[in-house]
């Protein structure tokens, strides 16, 4: 037994030094963060000796990081809100509803997780420039709506098909129509696997760089993460304000793992056990 | 595993339907006629259809119908002889074309470090399993990269690995170096991979950590209480019970190394030094958006689907001999 336990100490060591290895890039951006330039050519490892706050606010007004900021979250937004009313209203159907073809339209919805965006770039970014919403934010939600509702129906599917069918029919037998057992019993009951698939989702659209760089070219319509890559060029000799820029776009997604951890784990099970 | 913890005993995947739902029966008593119908029988009778009208569109307007097109595409001319057929012509050019060339052995390359990236969150996975110290801890570290942009891990890895940035400073003060990381083609390929592995090692550690709370506890009891060594264990119990989620690693992380690395290629390389790290969604991405060669950029897309269609296949082989073990 104690040969057992020196071995699980022995790899304890590295383990822990792994856990540094992937904390420490993003401790030293936000060390960088706070110094100012002078600070950093001098000593890029020594820790700040104040909490500047001034690259974080230049970043966040005069590159222009707080617009971004603000176009991301209200694209994500509204981009998750559709995937979770089409996903749960696809799922409930396919799950606990029998009607013709639903097996086939199951396949086809299936058939999307299948079809990277970088397959259908560019004939995508055409069909989004005939109907006029290439560079236009309904534009770029429907490709991120499209880009992860397969998933999103497939999880909800599947989460739906473990709740008992005799909760419809007690509802149906009640004269509750079809649409008020998807709202009354369908979408509440739904919750945890919606939070799950939501924050997903969220992380997903928030993170995404090559759908917002084809469908977004204008500067002004830019997300947060095309802001990102901008910083590369235009302040790749300021690197305390380039630091900024990113720990900008970092922070909510630290945030949102902080406090949500646990729902984005079991959503990445679900989807690997299901499948 | 259920989504969510607050429904430990819902299983959803294997709950099987007794009767089935009766859809429309009520509908047409008027006695009992639902309070909140809107539209009348006949919404009801469709309310299935019109439920997953919304997703079904979607997904074949905006994924399927595009996939046809862009083949259709990839068989026409750019420029002056666009929308004329040119058959193959475009994949002759993209074959004699370096830099697609090297994007294919880039490919290549990948598939030879697959092994790599599954072995390290596969053993990983193992060690928190058997509760080394510490174990919860490292298990929300590890996984916090993988849900970082590609674009703000590449941009802090710019950092780390400048030529006059830390990690040279670091190594220049033991007397090696300093090493052009990212400016030199025989290195840079490998690092935006180790990158990468780096962000995305979490990803699979939760999905092999899923893999065992399937496995039998009283199998590796049984192992330990015999004395096996711990190589012995991973070896003889942990692979073959986990065998099915070590597939599914494989296959998601091919995946994920065909078409999550553009937002590191474009922030660390931009596809260079001297073409070196191209990947097939950077050439497509290039084509399609700087030289404004789509039809191009089609017939690299349609050859990217096709190499995602051999792992997509080998991915449905593989759950169609799950289902069967089931």
């Amino acid at each position: 037994m104690s040969r057992i336990r020196l071995g699980r100490w022995l790899i304890a060591v590295p383990m822990a030094l792994l856990a540094l290895a992937t904390i420490y890039p993003l401790l030293f951006t936000a060390n960088v963060a706070m110094k100012t330039r002078r600070d950093y050519i001098l000593d890029r490892f020594s820790l700040t000796d104040a909490l500047r706050w001034e690259n974080i606010s230049m970043a966040w007004s005069s590159v222009g990081m707080g617009r971004y900021f603000v176009n991301s979250l209200f694209v994500v937004t509204a981009s998750v809100l559709l995937l979770l009313l089409f996903g749960s209203m696809a799922g409930f159907a396919l799950s606990q509803l029998r009607f013709r073809g639903s097996s086939a339209l199951f396949l086809g919805c299936l058939a999307g997780l299948f079809i990277p965006f970088q397959v259908i770039m560019v004939p995508l970014a055409r069909i989004m420039a005939d109907t006029a919403l290439i560079d236009t934010y309904p534009g770029l939600i429907l490709v991120y709506v499209a880009q992860f509702l397969p998933f999103t129906v497939f999880l909800m599917t599947s989460y739906y098909k473990g709740i008992p069918p005799e909760i419809v029919d007690a509802a149906r037998i009640d004269g509750s129509t079809v649409y008020g057992v998807y709202r009354r019993i369908m979408l509440p009951l739904g919750t945890p696997a919606l939070l799950s698939v939501g924050i997903l989702n969220a992380l997903f659209c928030w993170n995404d760089v090559l759908m917002a760089l084809v469908m977004m070219p204008s500067a002004d319509h830019r997300t947060l993460m095309i802001g990102v890559t901008s910083l590369r060029g235009q302040y790749s000799d300021n690197i305390p304000t380039f630091a900024s820029g990113v720990l900008i776009a970092a922070i909510p997604v630290l945030l949102v793992y902080l406090f949500l951890q646990r729902q984005i784990a079991d959503g990445v099970a679900a989807g690997s056990t299901k499948g | 595993m259920p989504m969510g913890n607050t429904q430990p005993s819902v299983r959803p995947a294997s709950a099987g339907r007794a009767g089935g739902a009766a859809v429309t029966p009520v509908a047409h008593r008027s006695g009992a006629r639902p309070r909140r119908a809107r539209g009348g029988p006949g919404a009801e009778r469709y309310a299935p259809y019109i439920l997953v009208a919304p997703a079904v569109l979607i997904i074949v307007l905006l994924r399927l119908y595009p996939l046809i097109l862009g083949v259709n595409f990839s068989f026409t001319g750019d420029g002056a002889q666009n929308g004329t057929a040119v058959g193959f012509g475009n994949y002759r050019e993209l074959f004699a074309d370096p830099l697609f060339r090297t994007a294919l052995s880039n490919v290549g390359l990948l598939v030879l470090l697959l092994p790599v990236a599954v072995a390290i969150p596969g053993l990983l996975a193992t060690f928190i399993y058997l509760r080394v110290p510490g174990h919860r801890f490292y298990r929300s570290v590890y996984f916090f990269p993988a849900v970082l942009s590609p674009v703000i891990v590449g941009a802090i890895f710019n950092l780390l690995l400048a030529f006059d940035g830390p990690l040279n400073a670091v190594l220049g003060s033991v007397g090696v170096g300093p090493v052009d990381w990212l400016g030199d083609p025989d290195i840079a390929m490998f690092m935006v991979v180790g990158v990468h592995i780096w962000a995305t090692f979490g990803m699979a550690l939760v999905v092999f950590l899923a893999g065992f709370a399937t496995l039998d506890a009283a199998l590796l009891d049984a192992a330990r209480v015999d004395g096996a060594s711990l190589r012995q264990v991973v070896w003889h119990v942990v692979v073959p019970s986990l065998a099915r989620t070590i597939q599914f690693v494989f296959v998601t992380t091919m995946i994920g190394m065909l078409t999550s690395m553009f937002g590191l290629l474009f922030v660390m390389t931009s596809g260079g030094p001297e073409g070196s790290t191209y990947l097939p969604e950077y050439y497509i991405w290039i084509q399609q958006g700087q030289m404004n060669r789509p039809a191009l950029a089609s017939a690299a897309s349609t050859i990217l689907f096709v190499i995602m269609l051999v792992v997509g296949l080998m991915q449905i082989k593989l759950l169609e001999r799950a289902g069967k073990e089931d």
